[in-house]
């Protein structure tokens, strides 16, 4: 194997684009990069569990996170959302460096997110899950809220009207005044779905948006997301274990393995990346 | 027994604000056991009726060690049996008597007083998660800061005197009683920032237990410091509320009623349709209610945890200047009124933990159950059992229903 098409060796934009060239890829992503994550290294006490990542997310692509149990994907997706903070390198969010932020102000910048393991308000129902999504739109201060009429009433209708068109959107119209707690599982995911985008991210971040479903809710979920990349433009980053599924939805694919970056590159690239594979078919690390 | 408190509290294991309760209670009837062993000398024939009413409320537990289907069967239908009949045979049996009319009425102004208490814990347990038993404290600071600003007192005037030789205790002029009120209304606000700041900021996403015991340790430095600030006197507390009895309903009716309990009984109506509407309709209501429920998720949104938790801790605070100011012009200002939030327990396990409506339908349940045992059983049974009346009939509650009436059914999905 002469030359392996990965993209790692990319560090600059430039770079970047002149190996897809070379490669003869033209992602349909072409859009600017929208977050540049720089050299990420994640330390909890003597454990490692990112060691200098660097990649970047574009414009209106569907960037998937890959890798093995404990790669450190999720602790990716916690950076970016400001849950953690790294103790080493940059991001870069639309072109400026991102200070010390807690993870309100990030999701006030745009980012929204999903959790692998649903994160729900168990207790408001479907329609009162999605409204907390646009509480970063929301403006009138608490006085208009304490008197509620005029203003603050309008408010709530522009904003409700915007949360049914993502009911109808997500097809859950039939859920709208259910306590979350009492759906199934797979709906609970698509609810949090659509809380995330009543937000109108511009990121948005899934973390295993397809863990434990059946195949029937998987299409659904594959469909959702291809959808809300098509028709809002929402750049999307997501994690998934479902090879099968990544491979089909994601414009590049970005593989991560004991915190570090084996792969990199549009989905047929990292198929056919040694180190890819070795690490999905669990070859020993010396 | 133990097998069945803990069974109990395995059940409730969701809702700390219950098992802490529900520890409570167990240690407040070994209190009520030991008072009746006390008072076995003077009166043993009403304390051991006493101690049978303790030990007939137990049986159950003895009995059904693990808990029984027919318990758990029994329980929601005698619930309302009995409370819709012992009610019916009492109202029956004194039709037309005035006196129990006033004791009805008296009992319903006392619960009143109770749901202000217990409407402090509900706001900060339905938003943050946290039974926050630091409210009594939060109460009887407000009052001390509300007389101190009347009175024109200077605070920490002993730990000047100590440092500084400074002898004075007040200032020659006193404040207003509207303008006491809303600055002791923003001192509220002001130490509801520092509470966020120093103390709840360190413990995002910890376990609720956790802040449970961080306000535990609030009670103490709270009570250390308002004692400090403004002394440990007893103070009278008169902000122009009316006081005696009302004289239009005793002419109309014959039936001795307080003002000061009508007034009461208006505040905290005012207060509960406010906060119940602001919870209920509004973004911010909506915003407390998400980080109640999950503090991750909700600041994935964009929430702000410090901002919500501030204004949280800042409407528990008025709730618990309204409750001082009520309970202080009743009894005096004292430190003894910080017990007062002990009462709000029972109140609120029967009303649920969660509810704002619950807690003043406890509330009067408590309050009229109270009364009326006080009057038509308590002679039978040796008196006093408005101490001990409420913790029972709370216990009672626990035993059948321990989301109590108004509160969200526990599901363990499994």
């Amino acid at each position: 194997m002469s030359h392996a098409p990965v993209a790692e060796a990319a560090t600059t934009d430039a770079d970047y684009a002149a190996q897809e060239e070379a490669h003869g890829i033209t992602p349909r992503a072409t859009g600017e990069v929208v977050m540049d994550i720089r050299n990420i290294t994640l330390r909890f006490g003597g454990v490692i569990a990112i060691r200098g990542i660097s990649f970047d997310i574009r414009e209106g692509e569907i960037r998937a996170i890959i890798g093995p149990n404990g790669a450190g994907k999720s602790s990716m997706l916690n950076v970016i959302n400001g849950f953690y903070h790294p103790q080493e390198g940059e991001i870069w969010f639309r072109g400026a460096k991102r200070g010390p932020m807690r993870p309100h102000q990030i999701a006030k910048q745009g980012i929204a997110r999903t959790f692998q393991n649903i994160a729900l308000f168990k207790g408001m129902t479907t329609l009162d899950n999605i409204m907390t999504g646009r509480l970063t739109k929301m403006h009138k201060n608490i006085l208009w809220q304490a008197l509620w009429k005029g203003p603050a009433e309008r408010e709530e209708g522009e904003h409700r009207e915007k949360v049914e068109r993502i009911i109808d959107f997500l097809e859950i119209q039939s859920i709208r005044k259910t306590p979350v707690g009492r759906l199934p599982y797979g709906l609970q995911k698509r609810v949090e779905l659509g809380r995330a985008l009543a937000a109108e991210p511009s990121l948005l971040l899934l973390d295993e948006p397809m863990a434990g479903m059946n195949v029937e809710e998987k299409e659904d979920m594959c469909r959702f997301i291809l959808d809300v990349n098509d028709e809002f433009g929402t750049t999307i980053a997501l994690i998934e274990h479902d090879m099968g599924v990544v491979m089909d939805i994601a414009d590049r694919v970005v593989v991560l393995d004991y915190g570090r970056k084996i792969g990199d590159g549009t989905p047929d690239e990292v198929r056919t990346n040694q180190a890819v594979i070795d690490a999905y078919l669990g070859v020993s690390h010396d | 027994m133990i097998a069945a408190l803990r069974r109990t509290i395995a059940d409730t294991l969701e809702h700390e604000g219950v098992t802490i309760g529900l520890a409570m209670l167990v240690a407040f009837l070994g209190y009520v056991a030991l008072e009746s062993l006390m008072l076995l000398g003077d009166d043993p024939q009403g304390a051991l009726i006493q101690l049978g009413v303790v030990a007939a409320i137990l049986l159950p537990l003895f009995v059904f060690p693990q808990g029984s289907p027919y318990i758990e069967r029994l329980g929601p239908r005698l619930v309302p049996i009995v409370l819709v009949l012992y009610p019916v045979l009492v109202f029956r049996a004194t039709w037309g008597d005035i006196f129990f009319y006033e004791v009805i009425i008296s009992g319903l102004l006392a619960g009143v007083m109770y749901s202000l208490v217990a409407l402090g814990f509900v706001l900060i347990f339905k938003s943050s998660g946290i039974f926050n038993f630091a409210q009594g404290i939060l109460a009887l600071f407000a009052a001390l800061t509300l007389v101190g600003f009347q009175t024109g007192q200077i605070p920490f005037a002993h730990v000047w005197s100590w440092l500084f030789g400074i002898e004075a205790q007040s200032f020659d002029f006193g404040i207003p009683t509207a303008l006491a009120l809303v600055l002791t209304l923003a001192a509220m606000v002001g130490l509801a920032w520092v509470i966020v700041r120093v103390v709840l900021r360190q413990l995002v996403n910890q376990d609720p237990i956790i802040l449970f015991m961080a306000t535990i340790g609030l009670a103490f430095v709270l009570e250390g410091v308002g004692e400090m600030m403004w002394g440990a006197n007893v103070k009278a507390l008169d902000i122009g509320l009316p006081t005696g009895p009302s004289d239009t309903i005793i002419d109309a009716t014959g039936m001795f009623v307080e003002k000061i309990e009508i007034a009461a009984a208006i505040v905290a109506i005012v207060l509960v349709v406010s906060l119940t509407l602001f919870s209920q309709y509004t973004k911010m209501g909506r915003a407390l209610r998400a980080v109640a429920d999950d503090h991750q998720a909700a600041l994935s949104v964009g929430i702000s945890l410090e901002t919500i938790w501030w204004i949280v801790w800042s409407v528990a605070g008025l709730v618990a200047l309204v409750a001082g100011v009520m309970w202080g012009a009743k009894l005096g200002v004292q430190f003894s009124l910080s017990l007062i939030a002990l009462k709000a327990l029972p109140v609120l396990m029967l009303g649920g933990f969660t509810s704002i409506p619950g807690a003043i339908v406890g509330g009067l349940i408590i309050g009229v159950g109270e009364k009326l045992f006080e009057v038509y059983v308590g002679p039978a049974i040796g008196g006093a059992t408005e101490n001990w009346f409420a913790y029972m009939l709370a216990l009672l509650f626990l035993l059948f229903r321990p989301q109590g009436l108004f509160g969200e059914k526990i599901i363990e999905r499994v």
